[in-house]
């Protein structure tokens, strides 16, 4: 099986048969013996000082084992965020385990663990729990004001952080402009919706050493984060990598409360301790940041962007977590760095609030910057009356030009144009009607979003993490094993980097198999996040399947009498190149290289190869990727609004990508497709509200918080994949994740222009928002 | 909580769980289990956590997002509310149960090779939902593939290849 057979091939998925019948390696199947489960007692109080706490109670009811309140559990403060190092400048330590100051409804303030999950759930009854409460804060903008309750003594003004860039002079960019557009645009607080639960089983041996189960996308984060957090060293913690986890998408990149609290459990009980979230406390564990960004742009009249200036204020909620981060990350690739213009200033605030704390999400604050940037081009296109697609083509990059990133790399791969011209061309965007001119009461619009510069890992980012592992392992029968910390989310990790490995070992695709792995086993691995496991962890599979590959053609060139340069291996025979008749069989080289030195023949006892043949055949890498290709996309979307209702049905996608290359089409079009799901939603209805005086959450189950089933889905999603060969990448490939989220949001917003002729500059963009907007009621 | 409030609260817990465990006999694909259980307890509990049959799986507990589906007497139902007590003399069906001499079901056959399957979470459920459509409709449209399983949510996949599937599937 050549390269060609294996890369770009729609290999399916090794983990399918075993989810098809029932899936059993999830985290929330893991069951130890002897194992207790427990439970967390929360906050109903958003902002409160706890004065006085009852446990007495709770610990005579039988079958509770532990009580753990504030006094029971360290009080470092740390940043649960798991790809940066624990003490990194640019994160905000500003959380402990438990705390008697409460600043979100839904803090927890103390755990039980018991002999079943019936019993711990009583037992929280019976703690009695004495609060102040205290002022509250909700919206971002007042709580920068003076007089706002103040979250955390060491950030005046609830301000975490305060970052911001210039580059050239914008007040001469916008007196060199013909025109100045502004705006403002807001995002809502939205949840990823992993389908399995965060859960955790942690047990603690009777020398203190921990073993982690966990649904996380991050083994080695977790090690770190729960061992600063519980102020013991990293050596003392295991955390088993599953073999798969039930979603992620950004929102398992952090310790939460429950896995430091079944740690001091389990080490108090001398038991397993097992937390399982229900969905209420999943809905108030992680989301996407809600981000208002004030956006001013000065065009000139051919459309040549001269300035832009923004502010944008993100509402972090109780704690910094990761908004210390998404709002840089938004600054630069959701603000800043899409299109050229040499004149730019951005400012961002971080800013707490008595809100639940946000998280990661797909994007990570790109999504919120795209909404603004792009819903702006189609105001000024709209207004200047340019075509949309030639104005982002007069300040786009092109290839050949430095990463605005990181000047010291080129831009060597870039089809950003190619997605905008072949989207446009299967779209039909030259027959695009004008805004509000479609006839009826259900009228019809094409809109367009793009994003030009994104990511493909973490390189270059001051204080993330970007190297990664890999052990490649083979076997007698011919086969491979890989281990990698790499966590599969879901995506086709494990399909992907297996097809990879195969196609550098030279192996049938289905020879390689993702095996088992924890952090006492493989070499470090950054998360499974910022759309890195094709590119970075792809690079690393394949370094330590290139080293497994040359021990191979060394110990068969020795037992071929050939030159191991003209060796080649192919569908797992070793060939002479030029001489295809003269082959070896893979397995019967890893034979001689395993077999005992001296063999019993029929001729007696006789060495089977010389002593420097044997040794498993195995290859190792740990490594950082050369650069950070970005991948580049275009999205056009046709919709249907009812003028009479409100409602808007997006009836129709085409996404294209520049990818690099496609490694699986049909897990690339799963990215797309799924993305267009949580960018429907993200556009069209989903919302985590909470109540505006208690703070509680309003959308605390799926029937609250509603997100796109199959029948709000257009029928037609169309990915077209632009494959322009990143020279960094595996096989030319490199990210996609994020991109099918980033986008949806602007495309939609634009199309319901198109459609109506009016712009909702608000997310959701609910039938509320349409019907007031047309002034219907 | 007023103390007089508290003290009454920690007397009803502490005075023990008065609603004593019962002896049932469930069918569940096509075997008889004898089992102690709450009458509380949902089948999606007691199949997890009494049985381990661990392919049906609790996204929500609230009956809301279809990953608990399975069949009550060959109707698509979320497990999470369903009383175990109830389904006494019925015959429940999980992920477990379908297919037949050790062959996958034409579904779960369909969904590997369609490439319907990502975090595979809600996979169970989906095809428990699916399974049922087709029983009653062997050759459904889009649009009733579509309603069919709109009880499930899937957050990975936007549902295309899993319609993709479930057609295929239907043609097989």
């Amino acid at each position: 099986m050549t390269v060609a057979e294996i890369i770009g091939q729609s290999v399916l998925r090794p983990d399918a048969h075993d989810k098809v019948t029932g899936g059993k390696g999830y985290p929330v199947n893991v069951s130890l013996p002897g194992m207790l489960h427990a439970k967390l007692l929360r906050s109903p109080y958003p902002h409160a000082r706890i004065i006085g706490i009852d446990t007495s109670e709770a610990e005579k009811l039988p079958g509770v084992k532990a009580v753990l309140t504030a006094k029971d559990v360290p009080q470092r403060p740390f940043s649960p965020v798991f790809f940066c190092p624990t003490e990194a400048k640019s994160l905000v330590r500003d959380m402990v385990i438990l705390s008697n100051r409460v600043r979100f409804a839904g803090q927890p303030v103390a755990a039980v663990a018991a002999t079943s999950e019936a019993i711990a759930t009583q037992a929280l009854e019976l703690i009695d729990v004495d609060y102040e409460e205290l002022p509250t804060v909700f919206d971002p903008e007042e709580a920068m004001q003076e007089s706002a309750p103040q979250l955390h003594e060491s950030s005046p003004n609830n301000v975490a952080k305060n970052p911001s860039f210039a580059f050239g002079d914008v007040e001469a960019g916008f007196a060199e402009a013909d025109h100045i557009f502004e705006g403002v645009y807001q995002t809502q607080r939205v949840h990823t919706c992993y389908m399995e639960p965060r859960v955790c089983v942690i047990d603690c041996d009777t020398q203190g050493h921990f073993t982690v189960h966990c649904s996380m996308q991050h083994i080695f984060g977790l090690r770190e984060k729960l061992a600063y957090a519980l102020e013991i060293p990293e050596s003392r913690i295991t955390v088993i990598k599953p073999p798969y986890i039930g979603g992620g998408f950004g929102g398992k990149l952090d310790i939460g409360y429950i896995e430091p609290i079944a740690a001091i459990l389990s080490e108090t009980t001398g038991k397993p301790v097992r937390i399982e979230q229900s969905r209420y406390e999943d809905f108030i564990t992680t989301a996407r940041h809600p981000i208002k960004v004030y956006l001013k742009t000065g065009v000139k009249n051919d459309g040549t962007i001269t300035a832009r200036e923004a502010k944008s204020i993100l509402d972090t909620g109780a704690h910094a977590t990761h908004g210390a981060e998404v709002i840089m990350v938004h600054g630069l690739f959701g603000v800043v760095f899409p299109y050229k213009c040499e004149n730019k200033k951005w400012e961002g605030f971080t800013v707490y609030t008595n809100n639940m704390i946000g998280g990661g999400y797909r994007g990570y604050g790109c999504p919120q910057g795209c909404f603004a940037v792009e819903s702006q081009i189609d105001e000024i296109c709209e207004e200047l009356k340019l075509d949309p697609i030639e104005f982002r083509r007069k300040n786009a990059y092109q290839k050949g030009d430095p990463h605005p990133f990181n000047p010291a790399w080129t831009l060597n791969s870039y089809g950003y144009e190619e997605a905008m011209d072949k989207g446009a061309e299967r779209i039909g965007w030259s027959q695009r009607a004008a805004a509000g001119s479609s006839p009826g009461t259900k009228k019809r619009g094409i809109g367009l979003g793009t994003q030009g510069i994104w990511v493909s890992g973490c390189m270059g980012f001051p204080d993330i993490y970007e190297h990664t592992g890999a052990i490649v392992k083979m076997n007698s029968d011919g086969t491979a094993d890989l281990a990698s910390g790499t966590v599969d989310l879901g995506s086709g990790q494990n399909t992907v980097l297996c097809q990879i490995v195969a196609a550098e070992l030279g192996l049938e695709a289905d020879q390689v198999r993702m095996s088992y792995a924890d952090t006492d086993t493989v070499p470090f691995d950054a998360p499974t996040h910022a759309s890195r496991a094709t590119y970075s962890s792809g690079l690393a599979v394949q370094a330590a399947a290139a080293e497994a590959k040359k021990r191979l053609l060394e110990i068969a060139a020795d037992v071929m009498e050939a030159n191991p340069d003209d060796l080649e291996v192919s569908g797992g025979q070793v060939a002479v190149k030029g001489s295809p008749n003269t082959t070896m069989p893979v397995a019967d080289i890893v034979k001689v290289a395993e077999s005992p030195f001296i063999v019993d023949t029929e001729h007696g006892p006789a060495p089977s190869s010389p002593p420097q043949h044997k040794g498993t055949i195995i290859g190792t890498s740990s490594l950082a990727p050369p650069e950070n290709p970005t991948p580049a996309t275009a999205l056009f979307v046709e919709v249907e609004v009812d003028t009479e209702t409100g409602q808007v049905d997006v009836l129709r996608c085409v996404y294209a990508h520049d990818l690099g290359k496609v490694i699986n089409p049909n897990a690339a079009e799963g990215q797309v497709e799924g993305g267009m799901q949580q960018g429907i939603g993200y556009a069209l209805m989903e919302d985590l509200l909470f109540d505006t005086e208690t703070g509680a959450c309003l959308t605390s189950d799926f029937l609250d918080y509603k997100m796109p089933t199959a029948v709000e889905m257009p029928r037609q999603i169309e990915s077209i994949f632009i494959e322009t060969n990143e020279p960094s990448g595996p096989f030319g490939a490199k990210s996609l994740s994020e991109q099918c989220v980033t986008v949806p949001a602007a495309a939609i917003a634009a199309a319901v222009y198109n459609a109506i002729g009016v712009r909702i500059t608000e997310l959701p963009i609910t039938p509320e928002k349409i019907l007031r907007a047309l002034g219907t009621l | 909580m007023s103390k007089e409030h508290y003290t009454k609260r920690c007397k009803d817990l502490t005075e023990g769980d008065k609603r004593m465990k019962q002896l049932v006999t469930l069918n569940i694909n096509g075997e008889e289990h004898q089992l102690a259980i709450s009458p509380d307890a949902t089948l999606l509990k007691v199949l997890r956590d009494e049985l381990g049959l661990l392919g049906t799986k609790r996204g929500c507990d609230t009956s809301a997002c279809g990953c608990c589906t399975v069949h009550l007497d060959g109707k698509a139902v979320y497990a999470c509310v369903v009383y175990a007590m109830s389904v006494q003399g019925s015959e429940v069906t999980t992920i477990e149960g379908i297919g037949s001499n050790g062959n996958l079901d034409p579904l779960q056959d369909a969904f590997i090779q369609a490439g319907a399957v990502q975090c595979g979470f809600c996979t169970s459920g989906i095809i428990m939902a699916a399974k049922q459509l087709l029983d009653d409709e062997p050759n459904p449209d889009e649009e009733q593939i579509r309603h069919g399983i709109a009880g499930n949510l899937c957050r990975c996949t936007g549902y295309a290849k899993i319609v993709d599937a479930i057609k295929l599937a239907a043609n097989n």
